[in-house]
Formats: structure tokens, sequence, C-alpha cells
């Protein structure tokens, strides 16, 4: 697996094929998408901002309730609702329906009969070696993002993981030597140079994403060793394994997830957003 | 001037040791219900019921419960609900949390719990901890504010993601659209299913 990874060097200086053309047009196309939406959305909360406070103070002054002690808790939550801006909510809902349907009727059955044939430390030592396999996504963008020790951390977790670990099939930086991971990707280094999440976008498969992490996916996609190999055959079967054994390790999370929420697309967007707030903060 | 500095030092060092205090005190506080419920957990001889029965109760001090429904309801959809509903709503909403409380806890399975130090925001106390799952680890912030019985929790965020937020956008979503009425019993569905 390590040779796969040394494809990287050769690799990139072949002439690009079909699917490298794909995707940098696409980069193109979403580059003057979101300077356009941008736009709009900014002026969209430049308006909310100006009716924010003005809506408030009025409900204040005309009921007085045991609220008004909690006028700092009140103000701790009021951003993190008004904060994630979706002009596309009709088209997001529907692809959450899409895969939730996905999910329910093809990869949690998969994955539930997958794991019945694979034990468990066998799928973790799996999941394990794909992670060792992504390791340039995170050493470049944890570099990006100028976290030396982090980076070094990784290198070093790759050395060890790749070697002693016998291809990331174990983790003994993590086990012996209490390194851990740090993943990172170009979303999150975007986001650490302060560009903003932009609007709420539900992928196919993927699922939740907004319009930074989506741009971020293609630099993120060529630092993927996987990207690399030359049957176009084994990436995609790679590709799709790795997803069933990741997804084989939360059986279940998923409903309950949505066996706990109310409405389950605003559930899934805020959750996303606010754990990428964390990690970008991170 | 001497005298103004020495009473203005003592009063630096008088705060410092407060501020050092309620850290610790809750620090000790969630440290110590936290290892009480897991205890639970761990007996084999007691039924799954009682095993909620207890927790619960262990629990139940420590969480502002009443204060969670209010703050997800939000401040603006609050006031415009009398007292009647809002008895209906809180109970309902705490019901609901609780049990869903117990669900997380019965997915808990001898991870490893590090506590961090606690930071003081603003009145408020966050005290981040770790739980070190199977691949990796998954970071819970339990937010604590003092209230007359003490210091409680008034929210907690699991890798970021706060329970009261993403409940909060949820019950506003369903009231923008509908009525309360629809609200209650969206809560009674999910809450039997």
């Amino acid at each position: 697996m390590i040779n796969k990874i040394f494809f990287l060097s050769e690799k990139k200086n072949m002439p690009s094929n079909q699917p490298k053309f794909f995707f940098i047009n696409t980069l193109v196309f979403i580059n003057l998408a979101i300077l356009f939406l941008c736009m709009i959305s900014n002026e969209a909360l430049a308006i909310d901002q100006i009716n924010q406070p003005e809506s408030d103070s009025t409900s204040i002054m005309a009921e007085e309730d045991d609220f008004d002690d909690d006028f700092d808790f009140d103000d701790e939550f009021d951003s993190s609702v008004i904060n994630v801006p979706d002009p596309l909510s009709g088209y997001n809902r529907l692809m959450t329906k899409i895969n939730d349907k996905l999910y329910s009727w093809i990869i949690t059955p998969g994955a539930r009969a997958y794991s019945f044939v694979v034990p468990e430390p066998g799928r973790l030592a799996i999941s394990r070696s794909f992670k060792n396999i992504f390791f340039p996504v995170r050493l470049v963008n944890n570099l990006l993002q100028i976290k030396i020790k982090r980076s070094g951390v990784e290198s070093l977790r790759f050395l060890i993981n790749s070697t002693i670990g016998i291809l990331g099939f174990m983790d003994p930086a993590r086990d012996w030597l209490e390194l851990e991971a740090y993943p990172e990707d170009f979303g999150q280094t975007l986001g650490h140079y302060g560009i903003g999440a932009g609007f709420h976008l539900v992928l196919p498969i993927l699922g939740p994403s907004n319009l930074r992490d989506t741009i971020g996916l293609a630099p993120d996609y060529f630092l993927n060793p996987i990207h690399y190999i030359d049957s176009q055959t084994l990436e995609i079967g790679l590709e799709s394994y790795q997803k069933l054994n990741s997804s084989s390790l939360y059986i279940g999370e998923y409903e309950a997830l949505k066996q706990d929420s109310l409405d389950f697309y605003i559930l899934l967007r805020d959750s996303y957003e606010q754990n990428r707030k964390m990690k970008i903060r991170d | 001037m001497k005298k103004l500095f020495l009473i203005i030092l003592g009063i630096m060092l008088l705060s410092q040791t407060a501020l050092a205090n309620d850290k610790k005190e809750v620090e000790d506080l969630i440290k110590n219900t936290f290892d009480h419920v897991l205890d639970i957990l761990q007996k084999k001889d007691l039924l799954q019921e009682d095993k909620n029965c207890r927790v619960i109760e262990i629990v139940t001090p420590v969480f502002a419960f009443p204060k969670m429904a209010k703050l997800s309801l939000g401040r603006t959809h609050w006031l415009k609900l009398n007292k009647d509903q809002k008895e209906k709503f809180t109970s309902l909403f705490i019901k609901r949390l609780k049990s869903s409380f117990l669900e997380k806890l019965n997915l808990y399975s001898n991870e490893a719990i590090i506590y961090k130090d606690a930071l003081k925001i603003k009145k408020k106390i966050h005290l981040p901890t770790e739980l070190i799952s199977k691949d990796n680890k998954i970071q819970m912030l339990y937010k604590l504010y003092k209230s007359k019985s003490g210091w409680k929790i008034y929210d907690i965020e699991i890798q970021g993601v706060s329970i009261i937020s993403t409940n909060r956008s949820q019950f506003d979503q369903i009231l923008q659209k509908g009525t309360f009425k629809d609200l209650i019993n969206k809560l009674e569905n999910t809450e039997s299913a």
C-alpha cells in the first residue's frame, strides 16, 4: 500500500486525464457561483442583522416574565440560530430525503450484512489502515494552516504506523505513544483563514456540507492517494469499500439521531455547521 | 498608598481563590456525578429499568431541566405561551430529554473519560471532557451556571454541537410554519416512537 502513495509523485507529471479536467471545470464553475451567491447572501445577512435587535427589544418590553434572569443565556444561543444561510432549503430537504432512502435501503443493510461477516476488530483495523493512507490530506492541510507541531505528529504517526503498525492496520502511535491524529481538510483550511461557510448544501451520498466545504473537496481529492490508482474500477471499489467499512462501525447511530429529531433536516444541518465551526476553531 | 495597594492586592487574591473554588466545585460535581452514574451502569444485578430510575435520580439535581426547556424554545416563542402551555411544553421536553439521555448512556461501553480544566466564561463555567472511543475521541463540553441551589448544567455540546441550539432551531422551524399545537403533537409522537 505504501507503493500506491509513491504513485503520487510519478503521476503528477503525466498529462491530465478525463476526471481531472472535469474537476477543474467544476471548480471554476463553483467559484463563479460562490461569488454571485456570496453577494446575495451577504445582503440578506445584513438585513437580518439590522432587524434582529429591534424585534428582540420589543418582545422584552412587551411582557414581563421570569425569562428576565435568562437574558445572557438567550444571547448565547441567538447567534447560533441565525447564522446558517440556507437559500437552497428546498433542494437540500429533497436531497436529505434521497440520501435517507439510500442509507436506510442500501448502505445500512449492506453495512449490517458486512458486519456479520467481518468481526469488529477486523473492521477497526481496516478503518485504521484507510486512515493511514489518507495521511497526505491531513498533513498538507495542517501545513497549510502552519500547524507545525501537528504536521510533525502526523508525519511521525505515518512513519510508525506504516512500519511497526503493519501498513496502518494497527495504531501503535496512538496506543503506545499517545500521538493522536489531527484530522484537517481543505474546508477547514479555508475556514482557518476566515472564509465563511457560505450557504448550506446537501450533497448526494456524502450528506450535509456547505459551499466552502464542497469547494474544499476538490483539493482533498487530489491529496487522496486512492485517486492515483491506475485502474478506475479498483479506485471506485476501494472508495465504496471504505465508506461501507466506516459506516459498519456506526450502525444505528444515524437511525438514533433520526428518531431523536423533530425536523431531521434542520437537526442534520445545524449539527453539521456547529461541528465544522468547532473543528475550524480547534 | 501602601494600604490601598495592599487592599487591592487582597481583593484580587480573594477573587482569584473564589474563581478557583468555583472551577474546582464544578469539576468535582461533574466528576462525582458521572462516576456515580457509571458505577450504577456497571452493576450487573440491577434491571435496566431500575438502573434508569437511579441514574435519573442522581442526574436530576445537576441538570437545570426547566431552564433547558425554556432556552430551547427561545425568548420570543416562550413569551407567547400562556401558563398551561408553558407547563405542558416543559414537562414534555424534560421527558424527552431524559429518555434521549438514557439512550445515549446505554451506548456507553467503558470508554475512558478525560476531564480537562474548567473555563470561566462570563458568569458561567464550561467543563470540557473527552470520551476516548474505539477509533476516535469525542469532545463533550458541559456548560454550567450558578443557580440558587448550586451549579447546574444548562447545555451540553457534543463535538461542538449544542443540544439547546439544535433543539431550538427545530422548534423554531416548526413554530414558524405551524402552531404551538403542532409542536406539542410532534413532541408527543416522537416520544412514543
